[in-house]
This record gives structure tokens, C-alpha cells and sequence, in this order.
């Protein structure tokens, strides 16, 4: 506005017009972005509590911490408990994960410190597409091909370990958890290996070339550069990673066996809780069967919200650290 | 930290260039081990699929009512999968922009809330998001619906739309956004004939990310469309998809042509899956490549 002094008058006058027809149509903009960004939020907060209120009538009848901690699934009877259900989530999860994690990292490193430059971004997808592969395919491929095929291996471990710790230890039908494990291994693998790649990309190049010209070999590089410096970041990798798992449905519930107890052994079938819902849902007839299964639904959200809160903190805090710190 | 180096790098012996070699082989392991799975699903489906898919038939008649029956194609299933797809993005992308411009463009409170809503919903489970619709949707209206499908599929895009356009729209370069403002542009002329055109590759990509994503889930039609065996474009009525097909198919895959059905909409499905998955990292792909040229 200062310069207008030094400008003769009409562009004075043209800036003033441009101005209010620009001040008009940014008002109109900026009215539709925050009615669909304001609709957008309600719509989504309304459908969350319309959840957690038909899930009610069941909370009311066993109590929040009765139906979390309930071990007894029964339609029939009107008894209704969660925590098969939840065990089988973390269980399967956690068999996802002692597989998944050490074979992402392994692939992060290939990608940012030993393959060569020209073939990081075309392996890179390769393991993305592994992503893109629908869940429901995967479980096809599971029901049919991986559970037979992992049946011999399920009993050779469940005759020799099987036989001192319960845990590893018959039945073996071949669906149960441990199938359900390696499929979801399968799952998570590309997206814990891309947030750990990530990581490692952003490790200073510097640190790395001092290793190298030191006299370091590529594994020196990762051992004490790559790895601890990325630390923070394969964390809320592996959070991630956990959360994703939790929440597969489709293939987990063709590959887990659908059982309402409890499995005594890692190879026994049973449920987790997203394959409980999948499984049960269209058939639930029983007294507060479908209200039961909303709120294994309401479970299942709380903890996958806790647990990707949890990567978001931990990926914030590391972020922001190194940010300040370079 | 020197004289750590020092000790850490003793000299180059034999044992340390194994171990080197160790962990180099490990890893290539690891990434052959990964890709194990996505050769041999991809294998055995094209191999047990082809054949369905050769046939005309197949996409163009209707799976027979009775899923033993010999016969039938997934006509209903793929047309139900389009038409779901295609409302759901039409839902989800206006949306999806709106919530991304409005966070970098007018920030506040609203717009933190609504990226914290975002954030929360892309780590949210699928069948998750079916509840909500169950719930809010197929309750209210009393019965199952492609529209409640709809609504559903387009709350899975939606993150990753707004994502993906949002990381996009805050790398518009600061000379252009400057230049923009010097040219006394408008905010919106700015946004609209500038930022969003500077970043239309990288938007698409994402859209089409989300596509490719809705597109394979099973878990939230089950609540919302339910799946039937008829051809309908109603979308007030129940209505198929692949993925639905795929898994009551495979639920009975002890008769060999529910099995052989599901095979070839699993083949078909991968290919729609892999073509939306694929164009969209080639256009970022080719911005990329381009930008480098220049």
C-alpha cells in the first residue's frame, strides 16, 4: 500500500476492485472448506458415539471391566466376555511381529545402505505391492496353500517342544493363531519396513561416510550409526506395525480357525477380535449377539487409537529431536 | 567419540569382512523372503484364475444362487464394486481436498481437529469403520445398502486422500506461492489455478492410492452392503462386490466351482488392485524424472 504513493491513480483504483471481488470469493472459499471440513468432522464423531450407544446395552449388562476381562463367549446363553478375544488379538500380533520386524529392518537396511542406488526405488515398490495385495486375497491363498503347507511344521515342533512346554503344543488342525501370525506377517511387512527405510534414509550422511572412511565395513555403518541413531523411528515402526496387525480382519479370520475359547496352544484355533465380528456378524440371531459383537467393535477401536497415538507421540518426539538437533 | 572409532574398527581382518558379508546376505535374504509371498500368491491365483477369466461369461453373467452350482460369472460383483468405488470417490476426494486446503490454507482450531480425526482414522481398523456405518447408517434406514457400502469405502479413502494432498500442497515452492501473492491473487485464485495444478500428479497418485485401497476391502461391506446374488445398479438395495464374492466363495471352497469362482474374481481383483496401485506411482514416478531433467 505504501508504494501506491509513487504509482499514479488508476491502478489504485483497479487494486481496490481486485481486492473486494478477491476478498468475496475468499470468503465463499473459505465458507465451503470449513462447512465440509466442519460436516466431515460431526459426521465422524456422530457415527463414533452412535457405536459406543449400541454397543450399551451390553456394557450396562456385564459392566465395561466384566466384558473386557469375561473369558465365557456364549450366544446361546446370553454370556458375553471379550477377553478370548482380545488374547487372540495380541497373541497373533505379537507372532506378526517376531517375524515382521527383524525381516523389515533387515529390508530397510538393504535399501538405504547395500543395494545399489539405481535399484533402491524399484525394490522399494516390490515390497509396497505387497501391501496393495486386497486382505481377502491374501486369506484365499492362506486358507488354501499356507495353512496345508505349514501343517507338517506345526506338528514336527508340536512333538518335540510341544511335548515339554503346553504352549507349543498339540492339537494341530493347521488354522489358528499361528497361521493367522504368519499371515499377518506377511501384511505388515511393508509398512513397518517403508517407516523404518524412512528412518534410515534420514540417518546424516556424514556420520555414515566417517564410518566408511574410517575403515568401517557397511555392517560397522549400521551397527553403530544406522541402527542407533534410527532407534526412536523403528519404535513407532514396530507401534505401527502392531497396529495394523490388530486390526486385519478378512484373511485373519479365514487362516485362524474360528474358535470362541480360549487356545491352550499356540497352534490351537480360536479368534481375535476383528475376526470375531467378521465371522459372527451376519449369523448373530441370539439376544444381544449383534450389540455384543458392536462392542468388541468399540474394544478393538480404544486400543488400535491407543496404540497408533502411541507411534504418533513417538514418531512427533523423534522427528522433532532430530530436527532440533541437526 | 575418536578414540571410541578406534576401537570399534580394528583393522580389517578376515572375521570382519565375513561378518560383513554375513549381514549383506542376510538382508538380501530378508528382502527374497518378503517377496516370497507376493510371487507366490500372485502365481497360484493367475494360475487357478486364467482360465475363469478367459471366458466371456464370467463377466458377464451372474453367480448362480446356489454357490455349488456349476456356472456363473461376477457380473453383479464387479459392476457393484464400480458403482460403490465410484460414489465412495466422489465422496471422499471433494472432501478429502477441502480438509487438506483448509488445514494449510486456514488453520485454527477446526483444522487441527480435523487432521487429529484424519490421523486417527488412517490408523483405524476397516472393519472398524463397517461399525460405524452399521450403526449410524444401515440402522437408521432400517436395512443393508450399497449407499451405506458407499459411505463406508469412502471413510477408508478418505485419510489417504487428505494425506497425500496435504504433504503435496505444503511443498508448493515458496517463489511460486510468493509470486502468486505478488500477482494479487486471491487466496482461492491461488489455491485453485496455482498450488493445485503445481501439485495435480501428486494429488492424483494419492486419490488413486485410496482407490486401490478401497477397492480390495472385504471387512466393512459386510455391515454396510452385505453382498447378494442378483444384478442390481439400486443402490438403496444390498449390493456385491468382488471382495464379498471372494470370501463366501472361499468359505465354501470345498466345492470346486465356488473355489474356481473365487479364484478368478481374485484375479480379476488383483489386476484392477495392481492397474489403480500401478498408474498412480508411475505419474509421480514420471513427475519425478521429469523434474530432475529439467
Amino acid at each position: 500500500m505504501t508504494q501506491s504513493a509513487e504509482v499514479p491513480e488508476p491502478p489504485r483504483l483497479d487494486l481496490g476492485g481486485l481486492r473486494r471481488r478477491g476478498w468475496t470469493g475468499d470468503l465463499t472459499f473459505r465458507a465451503i472448506l470449513s462447512t465440509l471440513t466442519l460436516g466431515i468432522t460431526v459426521v465422524l464423531g456422530v457415527m463414533m458415539v452412535e457405536s459406543f450407544i449400541s454397543a450399551s446395552p451390553v456394557y450396562q449388562k456385564f459392566g465395561i471391566i466384566g466384558f473386557i476381562t469375561g473369558s465365557t463367549w456364549a450366544p446361546s446363553f446370553t454370556v458375553y466376555g471379550a477377553w478370548a478375544f482380545i488374547y487372540g488379538t495380541f497373541l497373533t500380533s505379537l507372532i506378526a511381529l517376531v517375524i515382521a520386524v527383524p525381516v523389515s529392518v533387515l529390508i530397510a537396511l538393504l535399501l538405504t545402505e547395500l543395494a545399489p542406488a539405481r535399484l533402491r526405488a524399484p525394490l522399494g515398490i516390490a515390497v509396497d505391492l505387497l501391501a496393495a495385495v486386497p486382505s481377502v486375497v491374501y486369506g484365499l491363498w492362506g486358507l488354501l496353500v499356507l495353512v496345508p503347507a505349514m501343517r507338517p511344521l506345526e506338528q514336527a515342533i508340536a512333538g518335540t517342544l510341544g511335548r515339554v512346554v503346553p504352549f507349543f503344543g498339540p492339537p494341530t488342525p493347521g488354522s489358528s493363531y499361528f497361521a493367522a501370525g504368519v499371515i499377518l506377517a506377511v501384511m505388515i511387512v511393508p509398512i513397518v519396513s517403508a517407516v523404518t527405510r524412512e528412518v534410515f534414509a534420514s540417518t546424516p550422511r556424514l556420520q555414515r561416510e566417517a564410518v566408511l572412511a574410517l575403515g568401517g565395513t557397511r555392517w560397522d555403518v549400521a551397527r553403530t550409526v544406522t541402527l542407533p541413531i534410527g532407534r526412536a523411528g523403528l519404535l513407532a515402526a514396530v507401534v505401527l506395525g502392531l497396529g495394523r496387525a490388530m486390526g486385519e480382519t478378512i484373511a485373519v479370520t479365514m487362516v485362524i480357525g474360528n474358535s470362541d475359547n480360549i487356545g491352550k496352544s499356540i497352534f490351537s484355533p480360536g479368534f481375535t477380535l476383528a475376526s470375531v465380528i467378521a465371522n459372527e456378524f451376519n449369523e448373530a440371531t441370539e439376544t444381544l449377539h449383534p450389540e455384543a459383537l458392536i462392542a468388541l467393535g468399540t474394544v478393538l477401536l480404544v486400543m488400535s487409537v491407543l496404540v497408533n497415538g502411541a507411534a504418533i507421540a513417538i514418531r512427533n518426539r523423534f522427528t522433532g529431536g532430530s530436527r532440533s538437533g541437526f | 567419540m575418536a578414540s571410541d572409532a578406534v576401537v570399534v574398527f580394528a583393522p580389517t581382518s578376515r572375521w570382519r569382512r565375513r561378518k560383513a558379508n554375513l549381514f549383506a546376505f542376510l538382508a538380501a535374504f530378508a528382502f527374497v523372503l518378503a517377496l516370497i509371498p507376493l510371487v507366490a500368491v500372485f502365481g497360484y491365483i493367475f494360475v487357478n484364475g486364467i482360465h475363469s477369466l478367459l471366458s466371456v461369461d464370467f463377466l458377464i453373467q451372474d453367480p448362480p444362487a446356489d454357490l455349488s452350482a456349476t456356472g456363473g460369472g461376477v457380473r453383479n460383483a464387479l459392476i457393484g464394486t464400480l458403482e460403490m468405488t465410484g460414489l465412495a470417490s466422489l465422496i471422499a476426494v471433494p472432501i478429502g481436498l477441502a480438509v487438506a486446503i483448509f488445514a494449510i490454507e486456514v488453520g485454527g482450531g477446526l483444522a487441527r481437529g480435523a487432521r487429529f480425526l484424519i490421523d486417527v482414522l488412517a490408523g483405524l481398523p476397516s472393519i472398524v469403520v463397517g461399525i460405524f456405518v452399521y450403526a449410524s447408517v444401515v440402522v437408521t434406514q432400517g436395512h443393508f445398502s450399497g449407499l451405506a457400502g458407499s459411505l463406508a469405502l469412502a471413510i477408508v479413502m478418505l485419510p489417504v486422500v487428505t494425506v497425500s494432498a496435504e504433504e503435496i500442497l505444503r511443498l508448493t515452492p515458496r517463489p511460486i506461492a510468493e509470486g502468486a501473492r505478488a500477482l494479487g491473487l486471491a487466496r482461492w485464485r491461488a489455491v485453485l489455478s496455482v498450488f493445485v495444478p503445481i501439485g495435480l500428479s501428486g494429488i492424483v497418485t494419492g486419490i488413486l492410492l485410496g482407490v486401490s485401497r478401497a477397492i480390495g476391502e472385504t471387512a466393512p461391506l459386510i455391515f454396510t452392503s452385505l453382498g447378494n446374488n442378483f444384478f442390481t445398479l439400486d443402490i438403496n438395495q444390498p449390493m456385491q462386490a468382488l471382495p464379498l464374492l471372494i470370501y463366501r466363495n472361499a468359505l465354501n471352497s470345498g466345492f470346486a466351482t465356488a473355489r474356481d469362482r473365487a479364484f478368478g474374481a481374485a484375479l480379476l481383483l488383483i489386476i484392477i488392485v495392481f492397474g489403480f496401485n500401478l498408474v498412480g506411482r508411475w505419474l509421480t514416478a514420471r513427475r519425478r524424472l521429469a523434474g530432475s531433467s529439467r
